[in-house]
């Protein structure tokens, strides 16, 4: 199911590059499945980025505030 | 006399009054709420239809000279009435069951005050009903009636107090630098002359929470009430946003602070363990797409009205949609007493429909096509388009993932599944809960597949096709491959029991170092200049009760005191002794000194005479 509807996707943006007339803002919009690529690259950026920075710095324990 | 027009806020905050009179009738008092939106939404399909005034200005009251504006319907002001009216009958279902009235007046008496400031047309009216909106809002927060909940609606009345301060004062400060009662765009630009338009932009901007001014939202909303919770998420922040509109179209820096505050809200979403705090961060990372929308919402150009209409029109889906999403949410703290993922999951056998109710709220948070997100979110976005603002675009669109990623992926799979076995009991919430999620559900659906309706009462005729080939395909992959990486990272994804810093840092722990420092050295300071002044003032009476004496008693003590180290060691004893005789002497047991009648006259010339060189020595030296 899934890998269907993930290869359906796709497929579609490809042929929506190929065959319909798109008005992209952008230079990296022509890329085909540019969007896909963002999704995937981007959530992982935000979960490892995010995560690292409440390790590191932003992430405290619950009585934080009662304790200092 | 024919009624022209009525003010939509009036039945709410006039018809709160009669909600505790009905104690006791349980039904008739239901009734009795569902009522008034009805109302109030019939009010507003009069103005719409012209029956009632459906444009200008009218209810003019003079006040100090000034002429207020209670009524100032437009477009604008149309578009977010209708949506506060609309979603105030779904909230209202879904608090029904609540039996403490002064709950449902404090959300009546919010909820009319947002609409006080949505027809406000001038500054005064807009102060007035911004902090009846703030105090009452802060009752919602209180009726939770944990620790917690007083701590942060005190917290939260602070920060907003510090808002509607820096409202009146800007308000002042713009009338005595020439500018004019009625609530308009201001001018803005860089100088001293507009800081009447910084407080009140800075105002502005705190309400709508924009970082590092809006961690109130994140502190507060989560230790709300269940159902007053579900108010909030909807009038503070989206009332800012009108005003924002209406004040500061075009201002170049809320582009920026919007597509930062839309991110912010993401990474900080990642991080948290309760589940409506969660929501609360995507509160403000969708309010970040509002607030750039504004930003670019310069008059006159095309780019500049799809912006403010995707701003108004994202208002109106975000209020309907996040609604369904607190809902949801509320719904399972209500069953569980549970609000943190890691002590949820598993329960989804329990309540399906809350779940997939809420799904419908997530999808259309998301933006997926054919939900109302869809129709709205892809204006600004392609406003950023038409601008050519590329690294807004990119932040606009990769808060769109992490928005997926939460709402949509981690916080119901970790809430309701996640887990093989449940991990406590649980059961649908109550039928109108149920119900007023469905309704609401229902029109953010609706909204999605049927977007005309709300693109008719955008405050500019819109141009705008959502379902163009490349919107659907691209919005369709992006969400589709948020999928798959959510999929593969599920495991780092699980709550932690922590909770995360923000700017509310600042206030909350040198906060408390203020108070300690006031409760330590300030306190002992004070104490000590107290019992100093306490202890001079008992020398003056002392002295007073027979002056003569008390000089000679205290002239014996100084020779005592000059004379005892020059002593030798034998007579020094001797002196102790006489100090501690001088010291127990009182001078009220002393004989008195009576002075007869001239030589008070004397003393009383003397004092004349000094008074007199004084004054003329001070007329010699200010000549």
């Amino acid at each position: 199911m899934l890998y269907v509807s993930l290869f359906v996707g796709v497929l579609a943006g490809i042929l929506a590059q190929l065959f319909l007339h798109l008005h992209p803002h952008f230079w990296w919009e022509k890329i085909p499945v540019f969007s896909a690529i963002y999704g995937f690259i981007g959530c992982i950026v935000i979960i490892i980025a995010s995560k690292a920075l409440g390790h590191y710095w932003l992430q405290k324990e619950e009585d934080y505030y009662e304790k200092h | 006399m024919v009624i022209e027009w009525f003010h939509p806020g009036l039945i709410y905050i006039f018809g709160a009054f009669l909600i505790p009179v009905l104690k006791g009738k349980r039904r008739l008092k239901q009734a009795y709420l569902l009522l008034l939106p009805v109302i109030a939404f019939i009010n507003l399909l009069l103005m719409s239809k012209g029956v009632l005034l459906s444009e200008g200005k009218t209810w003019f009251l003079s006040f100090l000279g000034y002429e207020l504006t209670l009524g100032r319907i437009d477009r604008l002001s149309m578009v977010f009435a209708y949506v506060f009216v609309i979603a105030s009958f779904c909230m209202i279902l879904y608090a029904i069951h609540i039996k403490e009235n002064w709950q449902h007046v404090a959300a009546f008496l919010y909820v009319g005050s947002t609409l006080g400031v949505v027809f406000a047309g001038d500054l005064f009216t807009l102060f007035f009903f911004w902090e009846i909106m703030a105090w009452a809002s802060l009752f919602l927060i209180w009726y939770r009636k944990t620790k917690a909940a007083y701590g942060a609606g005190f917290r939260y009345i602070m920060v907003h107090s510090f808002g509607g301060v820096c409202l009146l004062a800007g308000v002042l400060i713009h009338l005595q630098n020439g500018g004019s009662i009625a609530f308009d765009s201001f001018t803005w630009g860089i100088g001293s002359e507009y800081l009447g338009a910084y407080l009140i932009f800075l105002a502005f901007i705190i309400n709508a929470a924009v970082p590092p001014l809006g961690a109130w939202l994140a502190d507060a909303y989560p230790e709300a009430s269940v159902t007053g919770a579900v108010f909030l998420t909807a009038f503070t922040t989206k009332s800012a946003i009108y005003v924002l509109i209406r004040g500061f179209p075009g201002v170049e820096v809320l582009i920026w602070l919007g597509a930062i505050m839309a991110v912010y809200g993401v990474i900080f979403a990642v991080l948290e363990n309760d589940i409506r705090r969660l929501l609360a961060y995507h509160i403000i990372s969708q309010v970040g797409y509002m607030v750039c929308g504004v930003g670019m919402g310069v008059f006159g150009t095309a780019a500049g009205e799809m912006a403010i209409n995707g701003s108004a029109a994202h208002a109106f889906c975000h209020i309907l949609y996040k609604a369904v999403l607190f809902m949801g949410m509320g719904a399972i703290i209500e069953v569980t007493g549970r609000s943190k993922l890691t002590e949820l999951g598993g329960i989804y056998k329990y309540m399906p429909i809350t779940f997939w109710l809420y799904m419908i709220g997530a999808f259309s948070i998301s933006g997926f096509p054919l939900f109302n997100g869809f129709v709205s979110k892809t204006m600004i976005v392609t406003a950023s388009g038409m601008w050519n603002y590329a690294f807004i675009w990119l932040m606009l669109e990769g808060a769109s993932i992490g928005t997926f990623l939460h709402t949509g992926l981690k916080l119901p799979w970790g809430a309701w599944f996640a887990r093989k076995e449940p991990v406590c009991e649980a059961r649908e919430p109550p039928k109108n809960m149920l119900a007023a999620m469905g309704i609401t559900a229902f029109l953010c659906t609706l909204l999605g597949v049927y977007p005309k309706i709300l693109y008719d009462i955008l405050p500019y005729p819109v141009d705008y096709v959502p379902y163009a080939a490349g919107h659907v395909v691209a919005m369709s992959q992006l969400l589709l491959f948020t999928f798959v990486a959510f999929w593969l990272l599920r495991g780092m994804l699980h709550g932690t029991p922590t909770i995360s810093l923000d700017t509310d840092w600042f206030y909350r722990i040198p906060g408390k170092w203020l108070i300690r420092f006031c409760e330590g050295p300030l306190m002992a300071f004070a104490n000590y200049i107290d019992r100093n002044v306490m202890k001079m003032a008992g020398f003056f009476v002392w002295v007073s009760k027979n002056p003569f004496a008390a000089l000679r008693i205290k002239g014996r003590e100084v020779r005592l005191k000059v004379e005892k180290p020059v002593a030798t060691s034998e007579r020094a004893a001797e002196y102790d002794r006489d100090l501690e005789a001088v010291k127990k002497r009182q001078p009220a047991e002393e004989p008195m000194v009576r002075l007869n009648i001239g030589t008070a006259m004397l003393l009383v010339l003397l004092f004349i005479a000094l008074y007199l060189i004084a004054m003329l020595i001070h007329g010699w030296l200010i000549r």
